[in-house]
């Protein structure tokens, strides 16, 4: 008794002991989580800190195989406005009926088209007549102005009536022009989606789209937009989407948690399976977890120097992680997230871990289009050419030389013209984020 | 706090890529290794040949030109002349011998930057008012005046250095 007494109140003998024991089994038996710094310890200083935590969320190995592939629930909301005359509506009738086609018994696809007002194309329903529901997607007509409030309720409304929280709840919304006035209806249209677990995804297609706008829809639900250049990307796009889908294991990942005083999330990023900006609220939603493609989070805290006590060991984040499994009808046990770092006297000499670095290198380059953004919208375009040039200097220094040319190209742009060029702001930024795909594993296949 | 060693940016403690300039802040030696990869030393031999009629092995070449910093020597045959620069985007006029592969961009390499030709025996060097110059052997030239070279000088197109082989048989 004496002995077990002196082991517990003995820090270091303590840990001596604890490392003996055999490691806690954890209780999520479903998904599996590691954690990485960018540095093993903190240390006490008179200013702010920053911290970075890469969060891996992926499915137990031995779970991968045994679920069966979910039944999918999807909407595809299609803007039919006059611009999407021609070429891009032909390419979207085709494409919709090979998805059409594509569907196993157990899918339901249904679409909606929209202008200044909705209306149902196939309705959201199991196995129809396939014909007539082809007939239909051909008879849609461009024709009106964009209006995404209504095509956005009409889709909700389809999904809902084949809503089942063991299929994937999922809306695509592609539209290639900007939607006035109704914003804001769409956002809580948004977060009324993402409380009965139904996914968004924003496609914009051309130039005209308001990329901000669609990435807050999508972030929303934990989603994220994708950019479309040239209609001739849309059945590339929406395949895949579909597929990305279908491979679906957990629909979203929630991280709930306790603020701990003078420590901030200041950033957080989605690394894959889709790059996206991550809104900063209580709690995230950090976005789905494919079979093949675990969930990556980058995270960076701000430590302000107060956060600093009389105790060895920091709390940085306290909260759980909520996981809904699509095809398990238990619900998860929530994973507790308690990130911790011991404080030293020194700052440790460890090189950061290389997946950090990877993630954040790319990260970085994202973040300074980020700024040559906000510099262009704020009129200061000296400074967004700088951000621009030393963004190209990094790209090439990557080997990516493509994208470094359209960095500099719109630079030049901008120094002469004082604007994008008509598709510069949004080449660049979804190809930046393009790069960060993989980014946080620690291997990047080339 | 950490001062860019780059642009002086003053970035939060703990920061890993500098927030102005991007420059990387710590474990320099990490990435270092990710820069130097060997496939794009594999792309130097391959890219610039394309722009480059004559044949790769250099037989017929009337001079190379070897880059010192990636050792990659680009034989100069089958015209008389070639224009020297890099290729960007919405550029009308197109250097013969695009040096964007080597890091053209980072050396100060104007778009058009420079000349090469060959005029009986003489190699023929030329400025075409680059904006970081172009020096031989250390000596900046004055812009679209030709200057006669040597077998084994060495030319920079602003700090892009390279030897002139001179092939006189």
């Amino acid at each position: 008794m004496q002995q077990a007494y002196e082991t517990l109140a003995n820090p270091t003998r303590r840990k001596q002991y604890d490392a003996t024991l055999p490691p806690q089994e954890e209780a999520n038996k479903l998904v599996r989580h590691e954690i990485y710094f960018s540095r093993p310890n903190l240390v006490r200083m008179s200013e702010d800190q920053l911290l970075y935590a890469l969060l891996e969320i992926a499915p137990r190995e031995e779970k991968q195989e045994s679920l069966p592939t979910p039944p999918l629930n999807i909407c595809l909301v299609l803007d039919r406005s006059t611009s999407m005359q021609g070429e891009k509506m032909d390419i979207l009738k085709a494409t919709s009926i090979q998805l059409l086609r594509s569907l196993r018994p157990q899918d339901v696809l249904s679409i909606v088209s929209f202008s200044d007002r909705a209306e149902v194309v196939v309705p959201a329903s199991i196995s129809l007549d396939k014909k007539k529901q082809e007939g239909r997607i051909q008879m849609m007509h461009a024709s009106g102005a964009t209006e995404i409030y209504h095509g956005l309720e009409a889709g909700l409304n389809e999904l809902r009536r084949t809503h089942d929280p063991s299929r994937v709840n999922h809306l695509i919304l592609l539209t290639d022009g900007n939607t006035y006035g109704d914003e804001q209806a769409c956002l809580e249209l948004a977060e009324q989606a993402a409380a009965q677990n139904i996914g968004i995804t924003g496609m914009g297609l051309g130039h005209e789209w308001n990329d901000i706008f669609l990435d807050a829809l999508a972030s929303k639900t934990g989603g994220s937009s994708a950019y479309i250049s040239n209609p001739k990307d849309i059945e590339k796009l929406l395949v895949d989407k579909f597929k990305a889908l279908a491979s679906t294991f957990a629909d979203e990942v929630l991280l709930e948690y306790k603020p701990v005083e003078n420590i901030r999330v200041n950033y957080a990023f989605r690394l894959q399976p889709e790059g996206g900006a991550i809104e900063i609220e209580n709690p995230m939603r950090l976005g789905p977890i494919l079979r093949d493609a675990p969930l990556h989070v980058l995270l960076e805290f701000v430590i302000s120097p107060t956060a600093f006590n009389e105790n060895d060991i920091i709390t940085v984040l306290n909260g759980t992680l909520k996981t809904s499994i699509t095809s398990n009808p238990m619900p998860a046990p929530p994973i507790r997230l308690h990130l911790t770092r011991d404080l030293h006297p020194q700052p440790s000499s460890d090189p950061p871990p290389t997946r950090i670095l990877k993630a954040l290198s790319k990260l970085t380059l994202y973040r300074m289009q980020e700024r040559a953004q906000a510099a262009v919208d704020a009129g200061q375009i000296d400074s967004a050419v700088r951000h621009l040039q030393n963004l190209a200097t990094h790209l090439l220094s990557q080997g990516e030389h493509g994208l470094a040319k359209t960095a500099l190209f719109e630079a030049d742009t901008l120094e002469r013209m004082h604007s994008w060029s008509a598709s510069g702001s949004k080449d660049i930024k979804y190809q930046t984020r393009a790069l960060l795909l993989g980014s946080g594993k620690k291997e990047k296949a080339k | 706090m950490i001062v860019c060693s780059n642009c002086k940016h003053k970035n939060m403690a703990g920061a890993m890529f500098c927030s102005e300039c991007g420059a990387q802040l710590v474990g320099t030696n990490e990435l270092v290794t990710q820069n130097i990869s060997t496939d794009s030393l594999n792309n130097i031999g391959k890219k610039p040949t394309g722009s480059l009629t004559g044949s790769l092995s250099g037989a017929d070449a009337w001079a190379s030109l070897h880059l010192l910093d990636t050792g990659q020597v680009l034989p100069l045959s089958s015209r008389n002349e070639f224009t020297m620069g890099r290729i960007s985007e919405g550029q009308p006029i197109m250097p013969d011998i695009d040096l964007s592969p080597y890091q053209a961009y980072a050396a100060g390499v104007s778009r058009l930057h420079a000349v090469i030709k060959r005029q009986g025996s003489q190699v023929i060097f030329m400025d075409l008012g680059s904006a970081n110059g172009t020096y031989v052997n250390g000596k900046r030239l004055s812009s679209n005046t030709e200057h006669s070279l040597n077998h084994g000088d060495i030319v920079a197109l602003g700090k892009l250095k390279m030897q002139v082989l001179v092939n006189n048989s």
